[in-house]
């Protein structure tokens, strides 16, 4: 396959199909601009919220205020709180022999935690869930621009209403910082705190049911995790490298030859994380999942001035999950009355994954 | 894969082989190194993933990108030898590299 591709789908677009060029078009901000991020180009025109949408070097700033409470200090200080949340929603789904991975637990954990760090209330979620979703998966329900206008007028208030507090919340956090030395616009905040909700309630929640899908369908990669725990920090990055789940893009900033290539000002270029973790140049037999690898070379949380501010949170939520779980339930497998099927969008999912374990080899952990 | 030695700012020495692809900062942070922080998770607006790059190496590694540079000249005790960490990634040509940390980390 050649490295760029060009599709008429979806409007039209570039694609990069080898981890060279995704890794570094993610951080060439010059030619590769982050002013739109998603295809069909008239839907991501609407996506404008920072500091997703902004190129450097007026992004910086942005950046820095939704950084603070992701960062590993203020993940380790809710580690403990991810643990016990993950302990006992696998401890009541246990007795049972089966669940819905995907409802049971995967749309559980992350945004209970997330709910819990924009300290907003957890009722909420499905709604903003549903939005979210029509931005990264849309279902024809609603159309992308109202999908963004809904996230961010129900942000609006809540912003408004935490200026000045006090709380140790991210959103707290983001309506009192400062870009350079001035405020930020209600505008602003609320769309830095939409961002921050679909950066949260889509993302490990999809990545964790690939993650088990893989297990329920691989029994000996299971069992290596039960057997040697200590494989598990290991794990969670090869899981990484091989279930990449996010398909983004950049718009091309000004026409130009590329790779051999000429670009046009104003062409969509789309960067499919999954072609980097699975480029045989840049780890040998990709499709295989080793715990043994001296290669982690992987674009799943993108590269540059955008890398994913949430990547330790992510990492600390897969490895409690595999921890928890293989404690309790180490052997269990996809119900097989059941089908597995997938969507895809700018962040691909598993869409049920119905799995099935006999209790009796279930273990309460205490 | 590469050994990286991670001298910490209380003086001592951390050794991890770390795997290719990773950054710096990720080898650091996922192993509970002490003084680095890296409070952006890697999306070189922070500062707190400064280290100091053993004179051997310097010529193993990409040179920073301008906007690296731009960052690194505003940061405490900023020297030519200075690297975000989290813009580094592991590779063979850095087997056995050297990193120091300084005591301070962040914008001056
Ligand atoms: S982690 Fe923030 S600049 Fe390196």
């Amino acid at each position: 396959m050649p490295e760029l591709v060009w599709t008429p789908r979806n409007g039209g677009h570039w694609m990069a199909t080898t981890g060279r060029l995704i890794s570094h078009i993610f951080a060439d901000y010059k030619r590769f601009s982050s002013r739109v991020l998603f295809v069909p180009k008239e839907n991501g025109e609407h996506h404008q919220l920072p500091p997703s949408t902004i190129d450097p070097p007026t992004h910086r700033p942005y950046r820095a205020l939704i950084t603070n409470g992701l960062s590993p200090r203020g993940v380790a200080a809710i580690e403990d709180r991810i643990r016990t949340m993950a302990a006992s929603l696998i401890e009541d789904l246990r007795p049972n022999g089966r669940c819905n991975f995907t409802t049971d637990y995967a749309e559980q954990l992350p945004v209970r935690i997330f709910m819990n760090m924009v300290d907003l209330p957890m009722e909420d979620a499905p709604k903003i869930k549903y939005w979210v979703d029509q931005t990264t998966r849309p279902d024809g329900t609603m159309n992308y621009a109202d999908a963004i206008a809904a996230l961010v007028s129900y942000m609006a208030p809540w912003t408004e209403a935490r200026r000045g507090g006090l709380g140790t919340d991210l959103i707290t956090g983001i309506v009192n910082g400062k870009v350079g030395d001035r405020a930020l616009t209600p505008k602003e905040a609320a769309e830095l705190c939409a961002q921050v909700l679909v950066g949260g309630v889509d993302t490990v929640v999809n990545m964790l049911s690939f993650i088990m899908l893989h297990f329920a369908t691989h029994p000996e990669s299971a069992r290596e995790l039960v057997e040697t725990p200590e494989l598990i920090g290991i794990a969670v990055e090869e899981l990484l490298r091989r279930f990449p789940i996010i398909s983004d893009g950049r718009e091309i900033a000004g026409d130009m030859e590329f790779e051999g290539v000429a670009m046009k000002a104003g062409e969509m270029i789309v960067l499919p994380t999954v072609l980097h973790g699975l480029d045989e140049n840049e780890n040998p037999d990709p499709l295989t999942v080793s715990f043994h690898r001296s290669t982690a070379n992987h674009s799943t949380f993108g590269n540059g001035a955008h890398k994913c501010p949430g990547a330790h949170l992510a990492r600390v939520e897969i490895r409690i999950t595999l921890e928890e779980w293989f404690k309790r339930i180490p052997v269990f497998s996809v119900d097989p009355a059941a089908q597995i099927t997938f969507s895809c969008g700018v962040v691909g999912c598993v869409d049920r994954l119905p799995l099935i374990w006999d209790p009796a080899t279930t273990s309460d952990a205490a | 894969m590469a050994k990286i030695i991670f001298k910490q700012p209380d003086g001592e020495s951390v050794d991890i082989d770390a795997r290719n692809g990773f950054t710096l900062m990720e080898v650091a942070v996922n192993n509970g190194v002490v003084g680095i922080d890296g409070e952006c998770g890697g999306g070189c607006s922070c500062a707190t993933c400064h280290v100091y790059i053993d004179a051997n190496f310097i010529d193993a590694i990409d040179p920073p990108t301008e906007y690296e540079t731009d960052l690194l000249e505003c940061i405490v005790g900023y020297t030519e030898r200075s690297r975000l960490s989290c813009q580094v990634k592991v590779s063979d040509a850095l087997d056995g590299i050297l990193l120091t940390i300084p005591s301070d980390q962040g914008l001056a």
